[in-house]
């Protein structure tokens, strides 16, 4: 049944009759003109309005626990101790909590999204007013997320308001579900997760749109300039400012400043993790340090002379670190505070004295005018006092030789970094000249400093990585496609097919943080091998900046190697964090431009379409944040795989398919409702891997899907042979689950690989080179698989 | 998973006393005793004196306590006689087992016909060696293991044993976490790290003492 709304969506402003001229009618908001139609059964979804959907999902993705605690201390009657499945003082037992967590982690991450949301919202509704329309780039599918889950299309920026409000209004009643004594079953903690999931993927999609459509950010433009990136970038002579966190509200207006001043030439300025993202989306002349992994590291390193956060991402002890080195800190959102003294309502000049004189060590400015004029004067102020000192953590030579010399060896460090880096062989090798295991070990560490606290002779560890490390580090210059938002229809149009048939073997999404298992360089090298195999890679985020951070043979990097359109073999950046919401809302357009699927309030017809046909998978190698297994718990929802490195096991949730349980690949037809057995396509929906051997082709059998057609489904399985051949060095085991019919097999291997089905006890017919028996099912190209039985046309008894 | 999860829950704590209370917790889980040799006291004096696995019994990374049950520190003749006793053991072995020490004692382990699930890319120094080795994905193991159907990598039936080492130490100390509190399946460790999520473990050794270790593992497994 379709349902109406009419939106009532009115300018603001006062009015009189005529005739009721004592009367004055005041209007918060004015209604619309045009009505809209929703044309799904669960617009704007309720806490259980899509449970049935998660359930499908969890009954064939079962949720495996791997708990980092095997207790619960959330409430006073504990700690308890839940060892074995145990039930705690409240009856929750290890199962349930941990599915708690990870309902609270999905929480947090979407509220970080919104919150963001809601802080740009606020200011470019302040800035441009309620009625800025939405602008981002050649797109009927304006806001596919919003679309799919509110059943409305935006037209401004005002009408993101309910948006947000709805958002808000979830979160509370998800995070009450988590409190002692509410929700008890771990499969309604995880439909509640992949509620949460949504959300973020919708706060994060208000949040781009909008700055998209009013600080003009690139609109679906697939040739974006380069930025550059990387810590080798910056003339340390100049003064430097660095932006911290992930939102552009601040940095623009120290970018608007520094444009108007003419300070660009001589002021360096850039950003670390995503703010550096959309810093360059704003302004071409702002560079990218790297991801958070680089913050400890760059700011020991002293170069920075004034230090700007806004909001996620931060360290929580960039205050304290940046003191050290007497690097003013200018908190410039309330989330994120230190302790800072508000100093809004001074003027710039006080605030600029008492930071240069040391007085105070940073301020709190929520006055973004004001932050925008005190930065660059107190980086031209501050700057040159700064370098003349030569202030920097980083030993000298003379004292790295002392330090490296004291080193006992005690492996202390390395059972406290997260990595378990050979820190004490490095140390011996430095010791006798050799740096090239600390150069190594540079790029594997994630800089996070515990490594510091643990080191009985009291050698600061990471300082003595980063001094070995120089000479890498000043080669550290790459370049990254500027983050280009949405994709837009057009490119839709042109590429659904493909996807959907499989002729594009897949999509790639490789998101999130720089948390990756053994350095940065791995992702670079997984883009390169799948690119070449025509996978479309989308990036986002700080996976997007270490993308760009290594160079081939000829200097070049990959995005300067391969065209940022959303076709085969491109390589695309949308942007920041929250740009990852257009990665997910591809899907979407997929369902809709190609396949003509209705979008408005109808997630599960369009989450079991992206499911069943499009072969899209994420990868968040290096994830460490709650923000990232939110939008991977998003990406869940709307039938999208992703896979993490094996850090991703301390998610402590993954949702895992069983290939061996034939009944849970059960599908309908969309035709008749007859359920049909299929391959396990996709395997999983959240998984890890080891290694980048593993993963590679991992990532090429999460592309398979049930409706690819013969052509595509050969194509996705010569590339899960070949890159199981080649990083596992044999034949992956199931491959022949994956063949219905010989035209599915590559052609150039069709004899061979028919040979061993034979040997499996298939039956071929060799003289027509025919499957005669063996395969699961036959293809059918008219196929309409789907796990809904209310979209079949005629549901089989 | 829920189901499993209720049996296993029933399981381990029928006729059990309380596990908060006991000062040798793990030791309680051992439900066939007479099986399963428990430690130091069944080994010979001339190999306690060559080699101590028990020493250094704390998690290798030193935030890794996951709550009041740790694994048991054990001599190498425990897991080597649990091994040799028990009637469908699996071993497992990822990406650290490249290095030609560690390779050629999970070879020998193999050799002795014990089937092995080589995950991350352990496959690509074990599948040339004529052994009964499968690739599979660790994350996928546990989550396999912990169903009491699961039929094993080959179809033939589920494992009595899971013995590992090779493995990134924090992807497989989170990965068995799964077995330990959602399965039944006895779970030793052999790396060279004291593993708090196994039911025995070695400590965190030196490289010689480890590969020592292994050797005294295999001394204990029939030879075929
Ligand atoms: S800073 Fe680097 S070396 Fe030190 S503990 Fe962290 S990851 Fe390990
Ligand atoms: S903790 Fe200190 S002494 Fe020990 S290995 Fe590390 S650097 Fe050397």
């Amino acid at each position: 049944m379709q349902d109406l709304i009419y939106q009532m969506k009115v300018k603001k402003g006062s009015f009189v009759i005529e005739g009721l001229e004592n009367v004055q009618i005041n209007i918060g908001k004015i209604t619309a003109e045009e009505e809209q139609v929703v044309e799904g059964p669960t617009p704007r979804p309720e806490i259980i309005s899509l449970r049935n959907w998660d359930y499908r999902l969890l009954d064939r993705y079962n949720p495996v626990y791997t708990p980092t605690s095997d207790m619960c201390d959330y409430c006073t009657y504990g700690k308890c101790d839940l060892t074995g499945n145990k039930e705690g003082a409240c009856g929750i037992d290890l199962e349930g909590q941990s599915a708690r967590q990870a309902l609270m982690t999905s929480v947090m991450g979407a509220a970080c999204h919104s919150a963001h949301g809601r802080h740009l919202l606020h200011y470019l509704i302040k800035k441009y007013g309620e009625d800025h329309p939405i602008d981002v780039g050649p797109s009927n599918l304006k806001a596919p997320l919003t679309e799919t889950i509110m059943g409305i299309q935006p037209q401004t920026i005002g009408d993101f308001l309910p948006v947000l409000e709805y958002v808000e209004e979830q979160l509370t009643q998800l995070l009450a579900a988590a409190n002692t004594g509410q929700e008890g079953s771990s499969r309604d903690f995880e439909s509640k997760a992949l509620h949460a999931g949504m959300l973020d993927l919708l706060g994060m999609e208000v949040a781009d749109i909008i700055q998209i459509s009013c600080m003009g950010l690139p609109k679906s433009d697939e040739k974006t300039p380069m930025a550059e990136i990387g810590m080798g970038i910056l003339d340390p002579k100049k003064p430097v400012v660095i932006c911290v966190g992930h939102n552009i509200a601040a940095p623009a207006y120290i970018l608007d400043y520094m444009d108007k001043n003419g300070q660009f030439d001589k002021i360096e300025i850039a950003g670390l993790c995503c703010t550096a993202q959309d810093m360059t989306r704003y302004n071409r002349n702002a560079k990218i340090i790297g991801s958070m992994s680089k913050e400890l590291k760059y700011i020991r390193s002293g170069i920075p002379d004034v230090l700007v956060t806004d909001e996620q991402c931060v360290r929580a002890d960039i205050l304290k670190e940046a003191k050290k080195l007497h690097i003013p800190v200018i908190a410039t959102n309330e989330k994120i505070t230190y302790g800072l003294p508000d100093r809004s309502n001074d003027s710039v000049d006080e605030i600029i004295d008492d930071l240069v004189s040391g007085k105070q060590d940073g301020a709190l400015l929520l006055d973004l005018e004001k932050v925008g004029e005190l930065i660059p004067k107190l980086a031209m102020k501050i700057g040159p006092i700064r370098k003349a000192k030569g202030l920097t953590a980083l030993p000298n030579e003379e004292d790295f030789k002392k330090l490296v010399a004291k080193c006992t060896k005690c492996l202390q460090c390395t059972r406290d970094c997260p990595q378990s880096l050979p820190i004490g062989d490095a140390m011996a090798a430095a010791a006798g000249g050799d740096l090239v295991p600390f150069e190594i070990l540079h790029d594997k560490c994630v800089g996070c400093g515990r490594c510091d606290f643990s080191c009985p002779v009291d050698i600061p560890v990471l300082n003595v990585i980063e001094k070995a490390a120089q000479r890498v580090i000043r080669e550290e210059k790459g370049k990254m496609r500027i983050g280009r938002g949405q994709i837009g229809d057009p490119e839709i149009r042109e590429e659904g097919r493909n996807l959907v048939l499989g002729t594009t073997p897949g999509v790639l999404a490789f998101v999130g943080c720089g948390n990756y298992p053994d350095g940065t360089k791995d992702v670079y090298d997984i883009v390169e091998e799948m690119i070449q195999r025509s996978y479309i890679i989308i990036s986002s985020g700080c996976a997007a900046m270490d993308i760009g951070m290594y160079k081939d043979k000829e200097g070049k990097t990959l995005y300067e190697r391969y065209p940022g359109r959303f076709i085969k073999g491109n390589l695309l950046n949308t942007g920041s964090c929250v740009s990852n919401a257009h990665i997910a809302a591809t899907t979407i357009k997929v369902a809709s431009i190609f396949a003509g699927r209705k979008t408005k309030g109808n997630w599960e017809e369009i989450a079991d379409y992206v499911l069943n046909r499009i072969g899209a998978v994420g990868i968040a190698w290096g994830a460490y944040s709650q923000k990232a297994f939110a939008i991977a718990t998003g990406c869940n929802r709307l039938g999208i795989p992703v896979v993490a490195g094996p850090h991703g096991t301390k998610y402590r949730r993954a949702f895992i398919g069983k290939p061996y349980r034939k009944d849970d690949w059960n599908v309908l037809d969309g035709r008749d409702g007859s359920v049909v057995n299929v391959e396990p396509a996709p395997e999983h929906l959240m998984i890890t891997a080891e290694t980048k051997e593993e993963l590679m082709p991992l990532l090429a059998k999460m592309c398979f899907r049930p409706s690819d057609n013969s052509l595509g489904r050969a194509i996705k399985l010569t590339h899960y042979i070949e890159l199981s051949e080649k990083y596992l060095k044999k034949m992956p085991d199931d491959w022949h689950v994956y063949v219905r019919s010989e035209q599915d097999i590559p052609v150039a291997k069709r004899e061979p690989l028919m040979k061993l089905l034979e040997e499996r006890g298939w039956k071929i017919d060799w003289e027509k080179k025919k499957i005669t028996e063996g395969p699961l099912r036959k293809v059918d190209v008219s196929f309409q698989p789907t796990n809904v039985p209310r979209l079949c046309k005629e549901v089989k008894k | 998973m829920t189901k499993i999860a209720q049996a296993v829950k029933r399981e381990k704590m029928a006729g059990k006393p309380s596990e908060k209370n006991v000062e040798k917790p793990v030791e309680k889980n051992l439900e066939k005793p007479s099986e399963m040799p428990s430690g130091k006291e069944e080994v010979k004096p001339a190999a306690e004196k060559v080699i101590d696995t028990t020493r250094s019994a704390v998690p290798f990374d030193t935030a890794n306590i996951p709550g009041p049950k740790m694994a048991r520190a054990v001599m190498p003749a425990v897991p080597g006689k649990m091994l040799a006793r028990a009637k469908r053991p699996l071993l497992i072995v990822g990406s650290e087992v490249h290095d030609t020490d560690v390779l050629a004692r999970a070879v020998a382990i193999g050799k002795t016909g014990i089937q092995i699930a080589a995950v991350g890319n352990a496959y690509t120094s074990l599948g040339d060696k004529g052994l009964d080795v499968h690739y599979i994905n660790m994350h996928a193991l546990a989550s396999y293991l912990c169903d009491p159907n699961w039929k094993g990598l080959d179809g033939k039936g589920g494992y009595d044993l899971v013995v590992f080492f090779g493995i990134t130490y924090y992807y497989v100390s989170q990965a068995i976490s799964a077995l330990k509190n959602f399965s039944n399946i006895k779970v030793i460790s052999i790396d060279k790290y004291y593993h708090p999520n196994a039911d025995m473990s070695f400590g965190n050794l030196k490289d010689d003492v480890f590969i020592a270790a292994l050797d005294e593992v295999i001394k204990e497994l029939p030879k075929r």
